[in-house]
């Protein structure tokens, strides 16, 4: 069965089409990458999906609740969370109090929360920084603990959204090994990425954006030898 | 991870035993003050503590910047005093009546204004303030302007033994510190709770903590209701203790100022920002506006009474404080941003990394 069924979603801004009729389907497990040219309408989708917009039209199925007009609380406590393209840390609280925010969503114990917490901190590879002020991370370490913090909130269904935007290829290849370490877990991912290489790698499905229109979905190697797409990124006639 | 928890705990003994040997202190205090001048500025002091204690629960620790906290303070102040002068009920069944009807309040503003955010929320806060000034400007049951001068307080009493009968300065002194004690105990609660781990995030960045499962209405709501308990409390006492209040003392926006200075001279969002903010705030008001400090001046002979500074000083000195009160604000703002309690935790940070 489905975690996430997303039907006809259109999400309008005034007469601007930001989605227009998107409809895919995800399978428990699996990770989804979500492509598309800049302004295709990837973040906008995920926040039709979270509960930051309701969707204009269509509905978003995840784990059998329908999710218009739910608020992103209401939707992280069902199970799914999302991180942010530009990092959100909680500044002026330590790495292991922020993973705790995100715990806390699964008890009211604070050292429940913190055992939660400093479990999550290893798998993200942040244990000698847990004391840190989250503020002082550099990027790289800040994209860490956005992981480790919706991972604590113990989701079915985790987005990302542009989890490697801005690092070095180092620190990119530990995210990528990061995503894949959390599918071995069995969380299901949907992935927004810009980096090509690393989307085809992780991916076992692509869903294309462009211009708020899904373009085409299907495996890594069948989206790469999709005309559409190419023409769509490199700007064919 | 064990040694932390160690240091942890080493850390933590030492501030609990200090909390205690001053509490006890003040409490012993009258026995040996004999000065009802400096029980005055005590119970003046107290007061303090507890509306900026109550507000360090949603500006400090929640990032709700509310500069209305005088409606509140207001609203418990004139709740308890006309329920005892006009329907003859006794102070202490006031003051909890004045906390629940300020917290009522509280929340139909908060579930309006909290949709707001930032500067926006803060202006709505001022403007919610001002119109609870004008009601109870225009309106009967406050006595408008003249405001509402109370006859006696009824002893209290439990069963027939009198307890106080409020003649001295002594129970209200009392009656302050238990609620400062109560309000600060709270706070740590607060801070050592999950309430205190989402107010938090919720100050740091509020769609964050939105996506990671916080309900912002509720928990703004929270913090604003626990906020409202001890500012009510705190107006309740300041009523009682003065034994009048009209709109432009209890409702006032400078009052609203006054709470949040407190918070911010002292260490926003720590446990004991508002009562340093308070013990140096306090003090320093009353000193200038009864003329103590150019009086201090003169008589130790430092400037002459005939002196044209001197005479200058004497006469408008007084009249100075609220621009005296600025001046501070903004050194505090521009040196010590994170108040007086986190420019010395960074100086003690400071000279621990040098020595080590």
């Amino acid at each position: 069965m489905a975690i996430l069924e997303i039907k006809h979603v259109s999400k309008f801004f005034g007469g601007l089409a930001a989605n227009s009729n998107v409809s895919f389907e995800m399978a428990q497990g699996m990770i989804m990458g979500l492509i598309g040219p800049n302004g295709a309408g990837k973040t906008t989708l995920f926040n039709c999906i979270t509960g930051y917009y309701p969707p204009s039209q269509g509905d978003v199925i995840f784990d059998g609740h329908r999710m218009n007009g739910l608020h992103p609380d209401a939707v992280c406590k069902l199970g799914m969370a999302r991180t942010w393209q530009k990092v959100r840390p909680l500044a002026k609280m330590s790495v292991v109090d922020n993973v705790m925010v995100g715990a806390l969503c699964r008890t009211n114990s604070l050292k429940v929360a913190r055992e939660m917490a400093i479990e999550r901190i290893k798998i993200v590879g942040l244990e000698n920084r847990a004391k840190v002020l989250a503020g002082s991370l550099p990027i790289g370490e800040r994209k860490k603990l956005e992981v480790a913090r919706v991972l604590a909130t113990q989701p079915k269904l985790l987005l990302l959204d542009e989890v490697m935007g801005g690092l070095n290829p180092t620190e990119s290849e530990e995210i990528i090994q990061l995503i894949l370490d959390i599918k071995e877990i069995g969380i299901t991912q949907m992935v927004i990425e810009h980096d090509m290489k690393a989307i085809m790698r992780i991916s076992d499905r692509i869903v294309v954006l462009s211009s708020g229109e899904k373009l085409a979905e299907g495996n890594p190697q069948e989206i790469v030898s999709n005309k559409a797409v190419v023409d769509a990124y490199l700007g064919g006639d | 991870m064990r040694s932390f928890m160690h240091n942890m705990r080493g850390a933590s003994v030492f501030p609990i035993l200090l909390t205690v040997a001053g509490a006890t202190a003040l409490f012993l205090l009258p026995n040996f003050v004999e000065s009802t001048y400096a029980l005055h500025i005590m119970i003046l002091i107290f007061i303090s503590v507890i509306m900026g204690t109550g507000w360090n629960i949603l500006g400090g620790y929640t990032g709700q910047y509310s500069v209305g906290h005088a409606a509140y303070f207001g609203i418990g102040a004139y709740t308890t005093l006309i329920l005892m002068q006009y329907h003859q009920v006794a102070p202490w069944y006031g003051v909890w009546a004045g906390v629940v009807v300020a917290v009522a309040i509280a929340l139909v503003v908060g579930s309006i204004c909290f949709r707001l955010r930032g500067p926006y929320f803060v202006l709505a806060s001022i403007a919610v303030a001002e119109i609870f000034r004008v009601t109870a400007l225009n309106l009967r049951l406050t006595n408008g302007a003249e405001g509402i001068l109370i006859t006696d307080i009824p002893p209290f009493k439990i069963g027939n033994a009198v307890v106080t009968d409020f003649m001295s300065k002594v129970p209200f002194y009392y009656i302050g510190l238990v609620i400062l004690i109560f309000a600060i105990i709270v706070t740590w609660m607060v801070q050592n709770s999950k309430l205190g781990y989402y107010f938090q995030a919720i100050r740091e960045d509020q769609d964050a903590a939105h996506s990671l499962g916080i309900n912002l209405t509720t928990y703004k709501n929270a913090a604003l209701a626990i906020s409202v308990v001890f500012t009510s409390m705190a107006g309740s006492l300041y009523g009682l203790y003065v034994g009048f209040i009209d709109p432009s003392t209890v409702l006032a926006l400078d009052l609203s100022v006054h709470i949040v200075m407190i918070c911010i001279i002292g260490g926003i969002g720590t446990i004991w920002g508002p009562a340093i903010g308070a013990v140096i705030l306090v003090p320093f008001s009353e000193a200038l506006r009864s003329n103590m400090i150019a009086q201090a001046l003169i008589d130790s002979g430092i400037i002459s009474e005939n002196s044209r500074i001197g005479a200058f000083l004497k006469d408008q000195l007084s009249h100075a404080h609220v621009l005296i009160y600025g001046i501070l604000l903004v050194i505090v703002i521009l040196y010590m941003p994170d108040g007086i309690l986190g420019f010395a935790r960074k100086l003690l940070a400071k000279r621990r990394k040098e020595a080590a």
